[in-house]
């Protein structure tokens, strides 16, 4: 019944890396004409025509082979081997949680994944059982897209990546840098598929209710990723209390992130700077992992024949 | 003998308005809070007896839980935003009348099956525009709580549920934002016919 909680699960697994070279070229067709007219103009979502076309594209590819191959992979894996899997690369993703605890200055908290990761890598035999959770270390969502916006950073314009799906401007050095810091980027192919499939196979739920629920599939998926995301950077501090009535057409705007922009912006920003440094190693590595992904969608496409 | 009987009566009927004066200031008192609570207390008896009944089953208890909580006009007239005040009269009325089966057809299609679930309260929080925010979780077991915010408004003088912020995802956000572009796109007739298509589906399900 968990369904929220089933929904949002599927984006907190984000496997965004592939094509990000693409978003340059999503940019660049997005040429107003007659047709734009029709669609309602959204400030977040400049590029609604071409989103539009990549998100059915996603949907016509998931349809015909993500979701045929999950479902194989479901109905030959049980279901303790599923979440086995999930809890194995939850576990590494502990390690960027960490980072980016730091990053936030939110030291208490890293102090606390940390304890998480180290249990769960022993204890929990390599991550496999989380134990940690058993003893009531919660695990908590972190990545660097939210780093950023805690940094200040502007969210940028909504866009639709093919195969890796929503994502906003900020999100994209955001992947590069989770991707980065990820154990299981750098394993191979083989791994990095296993992770794919475990994924899709856990957001079935999600996409269903999706699929049940949205008048308009579209907007429906754009919505609750902005707002998922908001909420997440924020850590549930922002708009809540959005009045409507007399706010019709609000952009949600965050008084916690006003607030640490004030206080702390100076010290964060030579934070920004060095982090920005350590990037031209990153993207060396970046480079490997896309070569790796890239392997895993040939193998993808030898499977769907 | 007849001076005790009229005694009697007065005593009687003393009481029973005290007892009904007494029920009116309760019906009067009912807080945000309880309001909340009782709703999630029928949703979760709902999912509990869920195996047993069938979605019709479902679906007329949750109409009374849901329309006796929430304000579905005013949702239905935030829902379409601005697109409200274009519409005549009888496309106002059609409009809450079948956003409000939607709203409980999604509720029992959804909560159907109880593995353990509680909803916990958290705090409440008055807001500057004389609303209020229940915040409360939904525990399950071996999962990730869930964040279930409620804000309510008073409806004259009583209090009722607008919207529902699920882990920070607003409810009434996402479906105005929904609802304002197919309107825009497509129409009126469009909208409720994709709504029904919707409702029909979950009866289906």
């Amino acid at each position: 019944m968990s369904i929220f909680g089933n929904f949002c699960k599927h984006y907190s697994s984000q496997q965004m890396f592939v094509v990000l070279a693409l978003a340059g070229t999503i940019g660049g067709c997005a040429t107003a004409s007659v047709e734009d007219q029709k669609i309602v103009a959204n400030k977040a979502d400049p590029y609604e025509r071409v989103n539009r076309k990549v998100f059915n594209f996603n949907d016509k590819l998931d349809n015909y082979v993500a979701e045929p191959i999950a479902q194989g992979y479901k109905a030959i894996t049980p279901d303790f081997v599923q979440t086995g899997v999930f809890n194995f690369y939850n576990n590494l993703k502990n390690i960027n949680v960490v980072l980016n605890d730091v990053l936030q200055a939110k030291f208490s908290q890293g102090a606390e994944d940390t304890g998480r990761f180290m249990v769960n890598s022993t204890l929990g035999l390599l991550g496999v059982v989380d134990v940690a959770k058993k003893l009531g270390l919660e695990q908590n969502d972190e990545d660097f897209e939210q780093t950023l916006a805690v940094w200040g950073v502007p969210r940028g314009p909504y866009m639709v990546l093919p195969l890796l799906g929503p994502v906003t401007a900020r999100g994209i050095p955001g992947a590069v840098f989770d991707t980065a810091a990820n154990p299981s980027s750098y394993v191979g192919a083989p791994v990095q598929l296993m992770s794919v499939l475990n994924t899709r196979a856990n957001a079935e739920g999600s996409l269903k209710f999706i699929d049940e629920a949205a008048l308009d599939p579209y907007v429906f998926t754009r919505e609750s990723f902005l707002q998922w995301r908001n909420g997440l950077a924020t850590d549930g501090k922002s708009s809540e209390t959005a009045d409507f009535e007399d706010d019709l057409g609000e952009e949600s705007s965050s008084k916690t992130l006003a607030d640490f922009n004030r206080k702390g912006f100076a010290g964060e920003a030579q934070k920004f700077t060095d982090v920005s440094k350590s990037f031209t190693s990153v993207e060396q590595s970046f480079e490997n992992t896309a070569k790796s992904f890239q392997n895993a969608a040939d193998k993808l496409e030898k499977l769907k024949k | 003998m007849a001076v005790k009987n009229v005694k009697k009566m007065l005593m009687l009927a003393g009481f029973s308005l005290l007892v009904s004066m007494n029920g009116f200031a309760e019906e009067q008192a009912t807080t945000a809070k309880q309001v909340v609570e009782n709703f999630q207390g029928q949703l979760l008896a709902v999912m509990k007896s869920g195996k047993q009944t069938d979605f019709a089953g479902r679906y007329s208890k949750l109409f009374d839980a849901v329309s006796k909580s929430h304000d579905l006009t005013k949702i239905a007239r935030i829902v379409v935003g601005k697109e409200w005040e274009k519409l005549t009269e009888a496309q106002q009325q059609k409009l809450v009348e079948v956003f409000s089966k939607f709203s409980v057809a999604s509720y029992a299609h959804n909560f159907k099956d109880y593995d353990g679930e509680t909803f916990v309260f958290d705090s409440e929080e008055e807001t500057t525009k004389g609303g209020v925010v229940i915040h409360s979780h939904l525990t399950i077991p071996d999962e990730k709580d869930v964040k279930f915010d409620y804000m309510l408004k008073d409806n004259g003088g009583n209090w009722r549920i607008i919207n529902i912020i699920a882990n920070g995802v607003s409810d009434l956000a996402l479906k105005r934002t929904e609802y304002t572009s197919v309107l825009q796109r497509d129409g009126f007739d469009a909208l409720i016919s994709k709504i029904n298509e919707k409702i029909d589906n979950y009866s289906k399900l």
